[in-house]
């Protein structure tokens, strides 16, 4: 084969690969008239690259942007600069309309598109390549994603059952108000309550027995903390408040007025009236600490000495020294 | 795999600041051009950092201010990186002023200047970068990483791939009005020895 | 840049790392002819430009720089720069303009 007719063989290949590639190709002349019109293009459109040729693309194309195509296109000929549309800017460039009656969930083929410049042997632009991106797939997840994202946030700020603060809302709160303390030095205490034999409720009674539990100490908490302070559903059983500029003594008056309160109340479900009673940890912010975490950590082990012992009672971490 | 320790000397890094000096220049004549204004050139910041730091490689990261952000990868002889560029939201009416933008200025109107800006500043800068060093530079489609957030829900740190590269940091600002952006050119690990190689023939 | 200078021209080369060294070389005569960046640390181009004009320092500026900007350009000729050479440094036309201000006359001159 001679090296002419090898060379013809090579750009017969590389014709097929740009009528078949998955990408819109189009090139431009310095008037912005179609020179090529690949495959892709043509399935979208309806329109052969033997019509396409030579057409004014602004004229074949009603809703192509004239003015806004021009900007991104002019300084890629002028400055031999790639420029880049996406999708967010506008949905597409050529109004495609779907072709997938299956996964197309979209009425329009979404687009984004790169505008590269071609130079000719004396390194002037005098045309210029534009390559469709189908980016449908990406743009209907991404709206999925920002839906779904909207909903967990709206859900996550607020425990569904008790209606009390989340424990991811709440941490960051608990964390900043840490940060106050160790830099004003003033006290502030965390509260952890513990819901005593919570366990049995639930297998002798129901999960809905248990649910139910829950929601009394959490109104039992909102009653009779102040407005400054903020609780949250801990973690299953357990409910912790910051008590916001109160040392150890109010955190305790606090603590014990929900436990007796607690106590002295009757809780109605399906098959009997409960009892219950809480276990109380108690932590004030002291100097030796130099993490939140380690805050928390006091307190959870005030709440576990409180349960060890019997439960019904109230623990403080550090012991008072006085 | 094992990766060759990342390693940086002062000429090397003189090295760099230079290139990316002159490439830089050449993205700011760009931008100049587009606005008709001035753009203060600062010294450009070349460093190696470590993964846990990549907050840190960003001037002024700290600063609660809301952001816009745009990043697109690049390829070329085998070495890759994304450049991320971060535009202070305060700077969009000045620059819609400047690009003569009509439109209202909400987050689409914000979003065509951003794209358009950041085409000329990252384009430019890569192949300012490129022609120096005989590197074909191909880009990647741009993503828009956030509009109106902070630079911490952007860059986050921790989970990435790599230990240690080297991040190349141009912090534009222009003359008499409030536009301000930070560009951040963050090659892959394996690339910093490609390309420490490419300065060393420079340099001899 | 030193590499980008002609060999042949016999001078002294001294080096700067910012501006404020680099006038200091001024102020001891040994700057005759400065190839002066704007991006420096400490005090860049424009504030050496400004200084050498404020204390009449005796230098023939020429401004080496990537900030190609015509505005730049404009600048530093205002601000008393005898020519202007764009980063990358071209060897060739660095030495039309040395020859074309007649600083490198036959390279006769002893600096």
């Amino acid at each position: 084969m001679t090296d002419t007719a090898k060379e013809l063989g090579d750009l017969h290949w590389l014709m097929a690969i740009l009528q078949n590639i998955d990408v819109g190709l189009v090139v431009l002349d310095r008037q912005y008239k179609i020179q090529l019109w690949n495959g892709f293009m043509e399935n979208h459109s309806g329109i052969s690259p033997q019509n396409a040729k030579d057409q004014c693309i602004f004229e074949l194309f009603d809703e192509v942007p004239r003015e806004w195509l021009m900007q991104k296109i002019e300084p890629v000929f002028e400055l031999k600069t790639r420029a880049f549309t996406i999708w967010e800017q506008r949905p597409y460039i050529f109004r495609f309309k779907n072709s997938r009656p299956i996964t197309g969930r979209a009425a329009i083929m979404y687009q984004n598109c790169s505008i590269i410049p071609l130079e000719s042997v004396d390194r002037v632009a005098n045309h210029i390549c534009m390559i469709i991106y189908d980016v449908t797939d990406i743009a209907i997840h991404q709206e999925d994603a920002r839906l779904a994202q909207q909903v967990v946030a709206e859900l996550s700020e607020f425990d569904h059952l008790t209606d009390l603060h989340s424990r991811s809302h709440w941490q960051p709160l608990f964390e900043r108000e840490f940060q106050r303390c160790t830099r004003t030095q003033r006290p502030s205490s965390l509260v952890i309550f513990n819901i005593d034999q919570f366990n049995d409720i639930n297998e002798r009674y129901g999960h809905h027995a248990g649910d139910q539990v829950l929601k009394v100490v959490a109104d039992c908490l909102r009653q009779t903390m102040r407005q400054t302070d903020s609780a949250c559903r801990y973690s299953s059983e357990y409910f912790a408040v910051l008590l916001v500029e109160s040392d150890q003594d109010t955190a305790l008056f606090f603590a014990e007025r929900v436990r007796k309160r607690l106590s002295s109340l009757t809780i109605p479900v399906t098959e009997a009236d409960l009892k219950i009673t809480l276990s109380c940890g108690i932590a004030t912010i002291n100097e030796r600490l130099q993490h939140p975490y380690e805050w928390e950590a006091e307190a959870e082990q005030a709440v576990k000495l409180a349960h060890d012992q019997g439960g019904n009672r109230c623990m403080i971490r550090p012991p008072n020294e006085r | 795999m094992i990766t060759e320790r990342v390693s940086l000397t002062e000429d090397q890094r003189d090295c760099y600041q230079e290139i990316v000096n002159v490439a830089m220049g050449q993205a700011a004549d760009r931008l100049a051009r587009l606005l008709d204004a001035y753009v203060v050139l600062p010294i450009p910041q070349v460093n190696l950092i470590e993964a846990n730091d990549l907050h840190m490689a960003i001037q002024g990261a700290e600063d609660n201010h809301a952001i816009s952000s745009v990043c697109q990868g690049f390829i070329g002889s085998g070495i890759a990186g994304e450049a991320l560029l971060l535009f202070n939201d305060t700077s969009f009416e000045d620059l819609a002023t400047l690009m003569n933008y009509s439109g209202p200025l909400n987050r689409y109107g914000e979003l065509e200047l951003l794209m358009d800006v950041s085409s000329v500043l990252i384009g430019a800068c890569i192949q300012g970068i490129g022609d120096q060093l005989g590197i074909h530079f191909n880009q990647g489609h741009p993503v828009v990483l956030g509009q109106h957030c902070q630079v911490a829900d952007i860059v986050k740190s921790g989970n990435h791939q790599w230990n240690k590269t080297l991040a190349i940091e141009i912090h534009y600002t222009l003359e008499h009005v409030n536009i301000d952006c930070n560009l951040l050119l963050l090659f892959t690990e394996d690339s910093v020895a490609k390309l420490n190689n490419k300065i060393d023939y420079l340099l001899d | 840049m030193a590499r980008a200078l002609p060999p042949e021209w016999e001078v002294e080369v001294f080096f700067a790392n910012d501006g404020l060294e680099g006038l200091e070389v001024i102020r001891q005569g040994n700057g005759e002819v400065v190839f002066l960046d704007l991006t420096m640390p400490n005090l860049d181009g424009y504030g050496v430009l400004e200084t050498i004009r404020k204390e009449d320092l005796p230098a023939m500026v020429i401004v080496v720089s990537g900030d190609i900007q015509p505005d730049a350009q404009t600048r530093v000729k205002n601000m008393g720069a005898m020519a202007f050479i764009k980063k990358p440094i071209d060897a060739e036309k660095a030495r039309a303009i040395l020859t074309e201000y007649g600083i490198m006359a036959g390279g006769a001159d002893d600096h």
